[in-house]
């Protein structure tokens, strides 16, 4: 039932964003052809913006999903930590240890200074 | 039960985006001008609302329209969602999910897909400059939010935000915990790209993932952005200053004062603070407040068995 309050929660504001942007602007003609044209500062653009893009900062994203990973885990054993005591915090330490060494390697690999 | 598990929390989540975003405006306007003197602070976002409302919604040449459509009316349900998660009392809750503070942190996670797509989808350089920029932002203030939360769960041994505040009848964790308050203000400057995050919706984009936006789609965007602001202030309040706990008055006001306090702070941050250079804001958010999140794990975990 929680879940499903939520669901309607998301969707019915889904719709009222929605209504907002779409009522007020229906009966709007298209803007012309050089008003559509992005905003560059004052130069037009010759391509698309969807070209291929080198994302300098990708290894950062590979290096979070290493991290995303480990918070799977981290949220039940949240809840069992005060119950396992040491054992849990000497299990989550190792497993952390492990993961910093991780980023100190693409600290020093230049990972976190996209140029 | 129709009242209480269904329309309930949908007017609590609209009435908090529709007051709060309206306060944001206003809170904005007192923090950067520092005094009253303009009789129109409390008319003028309404006036400048009703003017969006009025205006052409421009287009580009060979934009993703149905996503860009959906970008802000989604980023707008992500911060509902998250008001309709926090506890006002202890009878008194939106939703009362077993496992709210996970949900808590999808909303986190989907926010920037949604931003991403706002700037993506517009299918111009500027705006896809501020949406790559806002990825990097987001991917890492990610991780920073969801060891803070943890630790907040520690205590409570429960993902549930009403069992979290219970957890904190004897203390509060911005005291128990005391980097973590300080470590999620910083997420939820992120989450809103605002003051010294702005890296989505910044002037040096000319606005950025909003620069080919006008007329009502730049209101609702605009709202999204102040409830979201909202819904965070509240989340915080309650994981770190106690929730509705506190003498006197009843548990809603507490919760509502709190909020409060939190938002101004933001606020206040957003103006005081410069904007950080994007290519180091990686670098700062990996190297230094990362692991200062661990520390603050440690600590809660430390303190959480120190006390059981």
């Amino acid at each position: 039932m929680a879940l499903l309050t939520l669901t309607t929660v998301l969707m019915a504001t889904l719709g009222l964003g929605w209504l907002l942007q779409w009522l007020p602007a229906r009966g709007q003609p298209k803007p012309t052809y050089p008003q559509r044209a992005p905003f560059l500062g004052g130069g037009s653009p010759d391509t698309h913006a969807w070209n291929r893009y080198h994302i300098r900062y990708y290894p950062m994203t590979l290096l979070l999903i290493a991290f995303e990973m480990e918070m799977m885990f981290m949220y039940p054993w949240a809840v069992v930590f005060v119950e396992k005591g040491a054992m849990a915090v000497m299990e989550m330490g190792m497993f952390l240890a492990i993961l910093s060494v991780g980023i100190v390697y693409a600290w020093r690999e230049g990972v976190f200074r996209w140029q | 039960m129709i009242l209480d598990q269904l329309i309930l929390p949908w007017l609590l989540a609209w009435l908090m985006v529709g007051l709060g975003a309206y306060l944001v405006a206003v809170l904005d306007r007192l923090l950067a001008t520092g005094s009253a003197r303009d009789g129109s602070v409390w008319l003028a976002p309404l006036a400048s609302a009703a003017w969006l409302m009025t205006q052409q919604a421009t287009t580009t040449e060979a934009p993703d329209a149905p996503a860009w459509r959906l970008a802000p009316a989604l980023y707008l349900a992500l911060a509902a969602t998250g008001l309709a998660l926090v506890p006002w009392s202890p009878t008194l809750v939106g939703v009362d999910l077993a496992t709210s503070l996970v949900l808590w942190g999808s909303l986190e996670a989907l926010a920037t897909v949604v931003i991403f797509l706002h700037g993506w989808s517009a299918n111009a350089h500027l705006a896809l400059i501020g949406a790559y920029r806002y990825v990097a932002l987001g991917l890492s203030y990610l991780l920073i939010s969801m060891f803070v939360l943890i630790g907040v769960a520690l205590p409570a041994e429960s993902l549930r935000l009403t069992e979290v505040v219970a957890a904190q009848t004897s203390l509060w964790h911005v005291v128990s915990q005391p980097l973590g308050l300080p470590l999620f203000l910083m997420v939820g400057l992120g989450l809103t790209f605002w003051g010294p995050l702005d890296l989505a919706d910044s002037t040096d984009l000319s606005g950025g993932t909003a620069v080919e936006r006008s007329g009502p789609p730049r209101l609702v965007w605009a709202l999204a952005r102040a409830a979201m602001l909202v819904a965070f202030s509240a989340i915080a309040a309650t994981a770190f200053l106690g929730g509705w706990l506190g003498p006197w008055l009843p548990g809603p006001a507490w919760l509502l004062i709190k909020s409060l306090a939190v938002l101004v702070a933001l606020l206040w941050l957003g103006r005081r603070l410069p904007r950080f250079a994007p290519e180091r804001c990686v670098t700062l958010m990996w190297v230094v407040l990362l692991p200062l999140s661990f520390i603050d794990l440690i600590w809660a975990g430390a303190v959480a068995l120190w006390m059981a």
